[in-house]
C-alpha cells in the first residue's frame, strides 16, 4: 500500500484559511467565459462563481434552456425514469450564483483578441475561456448515415428528443422484429453506454415484444464491463441479443436509412429499428478555436488547460487527457480541477494539486446494477489511472440492488453539483 | 500509547487481513482529530466527494454534510484499513493521508 501523506501545502500551521472573497489581481473583475452548460461546463461555471463569491465575472454560453442528461437516458429507454426527471435548467446558476447565462451558440473564438463570437451576433470577451462542448459525430463514419438520417436511424447519443425518439421506435417495433445497434469505435463518450442501452432495450422488449431480436454490430474487439454484461444478458434475456464483432466484418458496415437495411461486410439485413452511434470527435467549437490535434483537444494533465493556448481550458468529452473515460463523472471531476486553476490564475486564491476520480454505474436489468471506477493523477504526459475497481461476475442480487441504489444517489448528487 | 501513523497502520493490518487492533485504530483517530484542520484544503478535497454525496437522501449514498468529525475520521480510517468495505470508498480513501482526512472531517462537520 502506498504511503500517502501529502504535505504539498507546506503551510498547514500557517494555513488558517482566509475566508471571504478572494482578492483579484489587477483592477476590474476578471472575466471567465464557459462554453457548454453540460457536465463539465455547468460544474466549472458553478465552482468558479461560488468560490470567487462574485470576484470573478462568469458567463455561461449554452444554446438549450433545458439540459437533458445522457446519463440515465438508458433508464428512460428502459421505462425506469421519465424524461422530465432528466431535465435541468439554468435558473439557479443565474439567480443564486450570479452567472450570466447566455442561451446562444458560440460560433468562433478569436484567441488574439480573446473574444467568443455568438451566433446571435456580438461577442463576449474573456480572460480565461473554458470549453466543454461535448462531442460531435465524425462525418462518413458509418457510410449511408449522416445527421439528416437521424430520424430514421437515431443515435440517441445526445440527450433529449433523440432519446425519446429511440424509445418510441422500440415500443412501436413489429412483433418479433429486429433492433440493431451500430456501436462506435474507441474513443467515444461513456464506454459502457451502448451496452447499458442494449440491456435496457432488452428489458423493454422482453416485456412487450419477447420474440424480438437485438443485433449489435460492433467494430471493437471488446468493450467496457463485457463479462458483466454478457453474464447479465444470458441471465435476464436468454438468447435475445446477438453481437457481431470485427471477426465477422463489423468494421465494414454501412446503412441505408430509406430501405431500413444494414450491410455488414456484404450481408444485407432488414431491421426495424437502427440505432447508429457513429465515431466521435470534440464538439465543433473546439476545432474552430484551433486547439485540436486530430479529433480531440489535448490538455495539460495538471490543470486541464489546452496544450495550444494557456488561456483556454478544455473539459469532458472534448479533451484528450489520458486514462479517464469520457463520462459525465469525469467531466465534473475535471471541472473542479480547472475551476481551482482558473481561480488561482485570476485571484489570490490557493491552488491545490489536481486529483481526479470517476465511477460509471450501469444497469443491466432493474435492480441489477454494476460499476467500474478509478482514481487518477496527473503525470507530465497524461492523466494516469492510479487505483481502480470493477463489479464482479456472480455477485449476489443484494449487492447489485445496492449498486443500483447508489447510482440513484449519484445522479441526484452530481446534477446538484452541476446546476446548484 | 503507541503512535504508528495511518500508513504504517494500514501496512501492518492489510497484508494479514487481520482485524485491526482497536486501541491502535482508536489512537490513530484521536491523532488525526488533533491535527490542525485546514478548512480551505478541506473544501477543495470535499469537491471530490460531492459528485456522489449530496445534501438530502435520495438513493443509496448517505449524506455526509453535517456529520461529526470523529465519525468521518473513523469511517475514512476504516476504509483505509479495509475494516469497512466498499469499492468506491476504499479506492478514494487509499489516497487520503492524515492531513487530508483531518481537513475533510473539519469541512464536512461544519457543512450543511
Ligand atoms: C447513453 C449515454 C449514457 C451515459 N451514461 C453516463 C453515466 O451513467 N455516467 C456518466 O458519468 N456519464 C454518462 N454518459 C456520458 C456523459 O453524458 C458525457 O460524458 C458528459 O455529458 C460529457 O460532459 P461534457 O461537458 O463534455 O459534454 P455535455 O454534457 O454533452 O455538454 C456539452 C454542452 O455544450 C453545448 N454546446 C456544444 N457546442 C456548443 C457551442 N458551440 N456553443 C455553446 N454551447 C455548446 C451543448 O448544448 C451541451 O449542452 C452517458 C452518455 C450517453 C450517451
Amino acid at each position: 500500500m502506498r504511503l500517502n501523506r501529502r504535505a504539498v501545502l507546506g503551510s498547514l500551521a500557517a494555513g488558517a484559511a482566509v475566508l471571504g472573497a478572494p482578492m483579484v489581481m489587477g483592477q476590474a473583475a476578471p472575466r471567465v467565459v464557459v462554453v457548454g452548460g453540460g457536465a463539465g461546463g455547468a460544474t466549472a461555471a458553478r465552482y468558479i462563481a461560488r468560490e470567487s463569491s462574485g470576484a470573478v465575472n462568469v458567463t455561461l454560453i449554452e444554446p438549450t434552456r433545458r439540459y437533458y442528461t445522457c446519463f440515465f437516458s438508458n433508464l428512460y429507454i428502459g421505462g425506469l425514469r421519465d424524461m422530465e426527471s432528466l431535465g435541468h435548467d439554468y435558473g439557479t446558476l443565474a439567480s443564486e450564483y450570479g452567472i450570466n447565462v447566455v442561451h446562444d451558440w458560440a460560433v468562433g473564438v478569436d484567441r488574439d483578441a480573446r473574444t467568443v463570437a455568438l451566433a446571435g451576433g456580438g461577442s463576449v470577451p474573456y480572460d480565461k475561456l473554458v470549453l466543454s462542448p461535448g462531442i460531435d459525430f465524425k462525418e462518413g463514419a458509418v457510410p449511408g448515415w449522416d445527421l439528416s438520417a437521424q430520424n430514421a436511424m437515431p443515435h440517441a447519443y445526445k440527450g433529449g428528443s433523440q432519446t425519446e425518439l429511440l424509445r418510441a421506435q422500440v415500443l412501436a417495433m413489429r412483433e418479433g422484429g429486429t433492433y440493431a445497434m451500430v456501436a462506435p469505435p474507441n474513443p467515444y463518450r461513456c464506454p459502457p453506454g451502448p451496452y447499458e442501452r442494449i440491456s435496457m432495450v432488452a428489458h423493454v422488449l422482453s416485456e412487450v415484444n419477447p420474440t424480438a431480436k437485438i443485433l449489435i454490430v460492433d467494430p471493437k474487439d471488446g468493450y467496457s464491463k463485457q463479462a458483466l454484461f454478457e453474464e447479465g444478458w444470458q441471465k435476464h434475456y436468454g438468447g435475445m441479443i446477438e453481437r457481431i464483432g470485427p471477426d465477422f466484418g463489423a468494421q465494414n458496415t454501412s446503412v441505408d436509412p430509406a430501405a431500413m437495411t444494414i450491410d455488414i461486410d456484404g450481408a444485407v439485413e432488414s431491421v426495424d429499428v437502427c440505432n447508429v452511434i457513429p465515431a466521435q470527435r470534440a464538439g465543433k467549437i473546439a476545432h474552430d478555436a484551433g486547439i485540436t490535434d486530430g479529433d480531440w483537444a489535448p490538455v495539460n494533465p495538471a490543470d486541464m488547460s489546452s496544450r495550444a493556448d494557456p488561456d483556454i481550458y478544455v473539459l469532458g468529452d472534448a479533451a484528450q487527457q489520458g486514462d479517464m473515460p469520457k463520462s459525465g463523472y469525469s467531466a465534473n471531476s475535471q471541472a473542479k480541477v480547472c475551476a481551482n486553476a482558473v481561480l488561482g490564475a485570476l485571484t489570490d486564491s490557493r491552488v491545490f494539486p489536481a486529483r481526479y476520480s470517476n465511477t460509471c454505474w450501469s444497469l443491466i436489468a432493474p435492480e441489477d446494477g454494476v460499476k467500474v471506477g478509478a482514481t487518477y493523477e496527473p503525470t507530465e504526459e497524461k492523466i494516469a489511472s492510479t487505483e481502480s475497481f470493477i463489479s464482479q461476475t456472480g455477485e449476489e442480487p443484494e449487492v447489485r440492488a445496492a449498486t443500483y441504489q447508489e447510482s440513484i444517489g449519484w445522479y441526484a448528487a452530481i446534477t446538484a453539483d452541476m446546476f446548484g | 500509547m503507541i503512535r504508528r501513523g495511518l500508513a504504517a497502520l494500514a501496512a501492518a493490518v492489510l497484508p494479514a487481513a487481520a482485524a485491526p487492533d482497536h486501541e491502535l485504530v482508536h489512537n490513530e483517530i484521536a491523532d488525526i482529530l488533533a491535527l490542525p484542520a485546514d478548512t480551505a484544503y478541506g473544501a477543495w478535497l470535499a469537491s471530490e466527494c460531492t459528485s456522489c454525496h449530496g445534501v438530502g437522501t435520495e438513493g443509496g449514498i448517505p449524506q455526509i454534510h453535517g456529520l461529526p468529525a470523529g465519525y468521518i475520521v473513523g469511517a475514512l480510517v476504516d476504509y483505509r484499513l479495509g475494516a469497512r468495505q466498499h469499492e468506491v470508498m476504499q479506492t478514494i480513501a487509499t489516497r487520503l493521508g492524515e492531513e487530508e482526512i483531518a481537513a475533510l472531517a473539519a469541512y464536512f462537520s461544519e457543512a450543511d
